[in-house]
């Protein structure tokens, strides 16, 4: 059994080993930024920080949600960065693989509890804030 | 070898202090090559290498050692009269590059004995040195072919009581003092929304405002380094490459003491090196081929730094053959990209693009088409933009200039549908409260400042972020915003000022945002995007030509009325001051031409007329004064009028100026904008207030 936070993203859920979490933030007050790609929602102030919103469907390569009530605060070789998901997330824990996904930026589907979360890497996710042939 | 704590830490305090003093060595040695009997010199390059080698014996870097005490007994023999032949001090560089190399390696554990070897066997018996071809003999007359310029030799270093810091250390102390000035803003903002009292009024409140803006201010001067820090390098680009193409080179540095961010320097750096290595690989000609040409067989490459407000200037400048702009647009053409109907001006411009060159032949040093686009990309990196200026067998002049520092911006604060953002200064030509009226040119939309038509476009729309029906009307505000080589008008809501902004970079994380420079957290929480100018022109740019904007796109940045806007020729021969007086006057709005002395402001009169000329007094060639008789004895030219502007300031300096017919007599030392502006608008008979003065 391994310990995981799940994250409501759509009708989807999807799960991040704990030590990746550094916190939740409830209704990030979110600026936009021009002309930025759909993976980049904007940027919010996490305790006198800047730091950017990151649609987590459009990461995963599928439609972005419209809404974000809740983000979920993880740290990456580059700072602080806001994961942006629909519900308030909750921790559970995984109890086998049942089956491997396509996307990039997870590792597979578990079953956890009466659910089934795709665990995230969350360095592979970030990377697809960068194209092949963008910067 | 087993190495302990503490020899590891005095290996890494040796490896910070080689760095410098072998800095140093250099810096010195190609000064001994210049001024090889100066005994005080000499006694200079002999103490940095017995103090290396004495602290090579401390932390038992034999190698490095042996080297140092090679060097020793080449500079002992120099000190009893052996001559500092090119050969030797060649042997003394190569020593000092070996060493550079060395003392890394050496310390990582690496074995370099046969490295060390082969120093010392070239300082013991210096390899021939690649040398210039001989000064034709006897020597020719001074007026055609002229030595190198005396050169002065640097101050020497006064010893001063510094500590050492790491660079991350002050950093990070820069941030946190960003980030208190960013707090106690929001503390002043929670005093007014829970308490209701403005924090001014609160003598607390005042003082820790008043105190962090002084920490604030005196940290980030700790991060300040002197423009001369990347002297040496550039020193011995040149030295070496002009040696390696047989080319004779005198590179003039000046505004060594202006200082600038160390962030922003060492972006600034290697684009300065690449603009001088080209300057000598493709601007300045053979020593035949100059002298052939009627120029000193010498070319100089001038490298002038100089501070303009919240900006850096540096103008790498080449007496050399200029860049050949048909060539330009025959590669530009080959790569697909014509430049027909593209003005001159902006045509050059293309020297930037990836994959572009101009040189005949490729070389080890140029010719590969990598450098200019990566030179554009640093300076965009930190802000800055660059001009180019060039001048078929006359010479080439690029200008960079670069914020100060980064860290804290003054911002001008616009509204655009009903959001706020910041637009670094330094790019604001002029704002408008009141609006400029548009015109309509061949279907585009266009607005007049001063006399000359840009193109103009919403910020809102620009930016993507405009409801329906909210574009601002025709006479709202207006901004005209200054990218690295255009300039764009854009209307916003509202003009809300302008205040220093403490800009936070917004990392590596986020894939490029073309338009934005970076971003700010209010004292509300909130936070303030600011705009980056560059890929907004190019984006409204790109808007207009595809029919998303309110026009269709201009052929060209700035299309020149009829009329046109006065223009001014501007004579120094330093390339300070002459860069300091054009960038006041453009700013102003005029049209400005340079000559760096008499003769050539006269060959630029005869060229094509000016509506006033500026001139220094004291110059080669032809200078102010006789510059200024031989104005008023041209019929067309009798009732020109002309500024002097001198360093002189006695009365009989000013009776000399009015004697030889000059309109007005401006001291050096009291030179200022407002100043300038008031004398050259009266003359013109124009209003003191140009359109450059709004906003600013």
């Amino acid at each position: 059994m391994t310990r995981a936070i799940l994250l409501p993203v759509g009708r989807d859920w999807y799960a991040l080993p704990p030590v990746a979490l550094q916190e939740v933030v409830a209704g990030p007050v979110v600026t936009d930024v021009p002309m930025a790609p759909a993976t980049v929602r904007g940027l919010f102030n996490v305790r006198g920080q800047i730091v950017p919103l990151l649609d987590t469907a459009a990461l995963l390569g599928l439609e972005p949600t419209a809404a974000c009530p809740f983000a979920v605060v993880v740290q990456t070789a580059h700072g602080p960065a806001g994961l942006a998901v629909t519900g308030m997330p909750e921790p559970a824990e995984l109890a086998w693989l049942v089956g491997p996904t396509r996307a990039r930026g997870t590792v597979g589907a578990y079953a956890a509890g009466k659910r089934v979360a795709v665990m995230l890497d969350p360095l592979a996710l970030m990377a697809q804030l960068h194209p092949p042939g963008g910067r | 070898m087993e190495v302990t704590g503490q020899e590891a830490r005095f290996r890494a305090m040796f490896a910070e202090e080689a760095e410098g003093r072998l800095a140093t060595l250099s810096e010195l040695l190609l000064e001994l090559e210049r001024n090889g009997e100066d005994q005080e010199l000499l006694s200079s390059v002999f103490r940095e290498a017995h103090t290396l080698k004495g602290a090579a014996a401390v932390v038992g870097l034999a190698d490095v050692l042996r080297v140092a005490h090679a060097m020793e007994e080449v500079l002992e023999g120099l000190r009893r009269g052996d001559p500092a032949t090119p050969a030797a001090v060649d042997a003394l560089l190569g020593a000092v590059d070996g060493m550079r190399e060395m003392v890394p390696a050496v310390l990582a554990g690496d074995d370099r004995a046969d490295h060390a070897d082969r120093l010392v066997a070239d300082l013991h018996d210096p390899p021939p040195a690649l040398a210039l071809p001989p000064d034709p003999a006897p020597p020719p007359s001074p007026e055609s072919v002229p030595g190198p310029p005396p050169v002065q030799p640097p101050p020497r270093r006064e010893r001063r009581e510094t500590v050492r810091l790491r660079v991350e250390r002050l950093d990070e102390l820069v941030r946190l003092v960003g980030e208190a000035s960013a707090a106690a803003l929001r503390v002043g903002r929670v005093v007014t929304d829970q308490l209701g009292g403005e924090p001014a009024g609160i003598p607390e409140l005042h003082d820790l405002s008043r105190i962090l803006e002084s920490l604030q201010e005196r940290t980030l001067q700790a991060r300040m380094v002197p423009f001369g820090t990347i002297a040496e390098p550039l020193r011995r680009t040149a030295r070496d490459l002009a040696r390696s193409l047989g080319k004779a080179v005198e590179l003039e540095l000046r505004g060594q003491e202006t200082e600038l961010d160390r962030g922003v320097l060492e972006q600034v750096a290697d684009p300065m090196l690449h603009l001088v290595r080209n300057a000598i690989d493709h601007g300045i000609e053979l020593p035949e081929a100059r002298l052939a040409a009627g120029k000193p067989r010498y070319g100089t490459v001038r490298v002038h730094a100089a501070q303009l407000g919240s900006e850096v200037v540096v103008t790498v400048a080449d007496d050399g053959q200029g860049i050949d702009l048909a060539r330009v647009r025959q590669q530009a053409g080959k790569a697909g990209d014509a430049l027909d109907g593209v003005g001159d001006d902006e045509a050059i411009y293309a020297i930037f693009r990836s994959g572009l060159s101009t040189a005949a032949t490729v070389s080890e040093v140029s010719g590969r088409g990598v450098g200019l686009d990566v030179v554009r990309a640093s300076l965009a990196s930190v802000r800055g933009r660059v001009e180019v200026l060039s001048e078929p067998g006359t010479g080439s002049e690029f200008r960079l200039s670069v914020p100060i520092t980064l860290a804290v911006l003054p911002c001008l604060l616009v509204e655009a549908a009903g959001r706020r953002f910041g637009v670094p200064m330094h790019s604001v030509v002029s704002a408008e409260a009141a609006g400029w009226s548009e015109d309509h040119v061949e279907g585009q939309v266009v607005i007049r400042v001063r006399d000359t038509i840009l193109p103009v476009s919403d910020l809102a729309a620009t930016l993507g972020v405009a409801g329906q029906g909210e574009a601002p009307a025709s006479d709202s505000p207006a901004v005209v915003l200054a990218s690295m080589t255009r300039r764009h008008a854009f209307r916003v809501d509202a003009l809300l000022g302008q205040r220093n902004v403490v800009v936070k970079d917004l990392g590596r994380l986020l894939p490029r945002l073309a338009l934005l420079a970076g971003a700010s957290l209010e004292p509300d929480g909130s936070i303030l995007l600011v705009l980056d100018v560059s890929g907004l022109v190019d984006r409204a740019r790109w808007a207009r030509s595809n029919g998303a904007g309110r026009a269709a796109p201009s052929p060209s940045p700035a299309v020149p009325a009829p009329a046109g806007p006065a223009s001014v020729l501007v004579v120094d021969d330093t390339a300070v001051v002459r860069e300091l007086e054009r960038s006041i006057l453009e700013e102003a709005g005029y049209r400005v031409r340079t000559a760096a002395d008499g003769r050539l402001a006269l060959a630029a009169l005869a060229d094509t007329p000016a509506d006033l000329v500026v001139t220094d007094v004291e110059m080669p060639n032809c200078d102010g004064l006789e510059l200024t008789r031989a104005i008023r004895a041209q019929p067309a030219l009798t009732g020109l009028p002309v500024v002097v502007v001198t360093s002189r300031s006695s009365d009989a300096d000013r009776r000399l100026a009015m004697d030889a017919g000059a309109d007005a007599f401006l001291v050096k030392g009291d030179l200022d904008r407002r100043t300038l502006l008031e004398v050259v608008g009266r003359l013109l008979g124009l209003a003191v207030q140009p359109a450059g003065e709004a906003g600013r």
